[in-house]
């Protein structure tokens, strides 16, 4: 077998995977997008460009605008979160630090869902922490608040497990030298370890990003009446309304926008790796 | 173009033309052979959770030898894709609604009712219900009516209007079902307008209340049960069992009522089937059987606290359950002056689903 050959066997169970689980769903959503629904509320195939039309009405923007703003909150709070925990880590766990990334992911082992659940026992009214705070407790459910929140708490593990490889790759020697060229700790994290770990925090900025503006549970089971999102919004339509068609324009749609920001990501990433190299 | 845009476009053409999964094709014939009343393998069960006693289907399984193979669905259209799926299921609990749409599409076996003992035991009101005409495909199991729950401790000033949602309670903790059938259906009935009111003029008009409805909102949940027992909400639309499962859930059940609102009451039923598909028909006729008998009945209304319509110990089991408050009671006569959710058609669905979505969007 020539070693051409030999690769391309290598391909084969990954490009399998990627025709029958992404190539074909992929162009079934596509052909489905394009349909209508009979009166039964079976989807049919067909030619109906119309539900692409309806994607751009006005009164869609508000919470397009919505989740893009929710994801991006979440991004930075997630960051905020986890760029001094995975430093801690990273620099000082010695050790320790297998035990303690174990422990800061082991709460992802228990489902998304579950976990916003847990969020209404203990954010409720009459929940947990209502029940040790004085007075009247405070309202944290169903505002924009606990479904920025319930988010960031869903997705923080995926920023901050680049962000710790990142800074756990970096060789801690280099912010000796950013010492011993007379930098403050300030300039030293932003001339040598930001730059170091930027492209960590890019990859987890993606992760968090793509999933939290797709998002439906949090709004749904944290959100109040204006915290509709673009992933409830779909949900409503394959699961309320059956009109598989119009979800399915709504969900290609919101796919080629995130594309366009993969590939401003990758192209960064790109960049970045060459100026490094 | 590539080869990756070529497989694209083979799987586009291959499937472009037929319907996406099997949607409805059923044969009229297949679904009238009749079925033989016996075991004829374990049940291949599909339900909504929690609603139905599961001491019921180990009585099941103890009578006949069989085990019970349970899923479940969390909404009508997931239940349609698993069967558009071709998934064999036994039986299935669908709604009114949907009934009548798999009966229309041929999706169900004839279920003869003389064969069934105790039968004759269900309301004469489901002799010939609108959704399955002659009621030869389905077998009736609850009914429910959709209202307002509250907690008479916190809100003083019920009115008897569906407008107490959003006026009766100063702390404005009041949630809305997250359904766009019993949101604009309310909306519908607070305009005077019939419940199932698709045209323009209705439609324009139920948006304006539930805009105006809005602000006065905490939220749009149809997990009334969490909502209410939480303390997030103190006031609830939801449907009359799910009162009866919070007072259950509660250590001062008498401040949890139900109020049946004066603009109208949507109501609705749901139902026992038999997929064309099912492998082991006979067994499901069995298990239906077992739940007409009056004292398993009584034992599941006990559990999961919505009516069936049967007469007798059925009957009077869930009356015993919400004796202190009757108003959660729904009878066959509520059933009649009460207004019932229909089918809409394609376009009027889509134009109810617009205004919701405008609503939730907004």
């Amino acid at each position: 077998m020539s070693q051409r050959r030999f690769a391309a066997a290598f391909l084969l169970p990954g490009g399998l995977w990627l025709a029958l689980l992404f190539a074909v769903p992929l162009a079934i959503l596509l052909a489905i997008s394009f349909g209508t629904t009979d009166d039964l509320g079976n989807a049919l195939y067909g030619w109906y460009p119309e539900n692409y039309q309806r994607v751009f009405e006005p009164v869609f923007v508000p919470v397009l605008l919505r989740s893009v703003g929710f994801a991006l909150a979440t991004v930075v709070l997630c960051l905020a979160v986890s760029y001094p925990v995975a430093y801690y880590i990273a620099i000082f766990g010695g050790r320790w630090k297998s035990v303690l990334i174990a422990l800061v992911v082991l709460p992802f082992f228990v489902n998304y869902l579950v976990r916003t659940y847990a969020w209404i026992a203990m954010l409720g009214d009459d929940g947990v922490v209502n029940g040790v705070l004085p007075g009247d407790g405070i309202r944290f459910l169903n505002t924009p608040w606990a479904v920025i929140g319930g988010l960031v708490y869903g997705y923080l593990v995926f920023m901050l497990l680049p962000v710790y490889a990142a800074l756990d790759r970096m060789d801690p020697a280099l912010i000796e030298a950013g010492k011993d060229l007379y930098g403050g700790p300030w300039q030293t994290f932003r001339n040598v370890t930001w730059p170091h770990t930027f492209q960590g925090v890019l990859a987890g900025t993606v992760l968090v990003f793509l999933p939290a503006v797709g998002d439906f549970v949090a709004a749904q089971l944290l959100g109040g009446p204006d915290e509709y999102m673009v992933g409830n919004l779909i949900q409503q339509q394959f699961f309320a309304a059956e009109n598989w068609p119009f979800g399915a324009a709504l969900t290609t749609v919101m796919m080629l926008f995130l594309l366009v920001w993969m590939v401003l990501y990758l192209r960064s990433a790109a960049r970045e790796t060459a100026a490094i190299a | 173009m590539d080869r990756r845009e070529l497989i694209l476009a083979g799987a586009g053409l291959a499937l472009a033309g037929c319907g996406v999964g099997d949607s409805g094709g059923g044969s009229k014939k297949a679904t009238e052979k009749t079925i033989a009343k016996k075991i004829d393998g374990d049940l291949v069960y599909f339900n909504w959770s929690e609603y139905l006693d599961p001491a019921v289907i180990k009585g099941f399984e103890k009578r006949h030898g069989v085990k019970v193979r349970q899923s479940y669905f969390d909404s009508m259209p997931a239940m349609m894709s698993k069967l558009r799926a071709g998934i064999a299921y036994d039986v299935i609990f669908p709604t009114a609604e949907y009934a009548q749409r798999l009966i229309q599409g041929n999706q169900l076996r004839r279920i003869d009712r003389d064969k069934l003992k105790n039968a004759d035991s269900v309301y004469p009101a489901f002799e010939s219900p609108w959704y399955d005409k002659g009621s030869d495909h389905t077998t009736p199991y609850t009914m429910y009516a959709t209202g307002l729950g509250y907690r008479a401790d916190v809100i003083k000033g019920m009115t008897g209007s569906w407008r107490d949602l959003g006026d009766a309670d100063p702390a404005g903790k009041a949630f809305l079902l997250d359904d766009f059938q019993e949101g604009i259906g309310m909306a519908n009935q607070v305009n005077a307008n019939p419940l199932n009111s698709a045209d323009d003029d209705a439609l324009g008009k139920a948006k304006d209340y539930l805009l105006e409805l809005k602000p006065k909102l905490r939220g749009f949940s149809s997990d009334t049960i969490t909502t209410m027992t939480s303390g997030n909400a103190n006031i609830q639309h939801l449907w009359n069992g799910d009162i009866v499962n919070i007072r259950n859930q509660v250590d001062d059940p008498e401040n949890y009522r139900f109020q049946k609102c004066k603009e109208g009451i949507p109501v609705g039923s749901d139902t026992f089937a038999i997929p064309v598909k099912a492998k082991h028909p006979g067994t499901a006729l069995l298990f239906i059987e077992y739940l007409l008998e009056p004292e398993v009945a009584a034992q599941n209304v006990g559990w999961m606290g919505y009516p069936m319509p049967y007469k007798g110990a059925a009957t009077e089991s869930f009356a015993s359950l919400v004796k202190d408050d009757p108003e959660i009671n729904v009878t066959v006569a509520d059933l009649d002056q009460g207004e019932q959710f229909e089918n809409l058609g394609r376009d009027d669905r889509q134009a109810w689903d617009q205004v919701w979505t405008e609503v939730k969007a907004s």
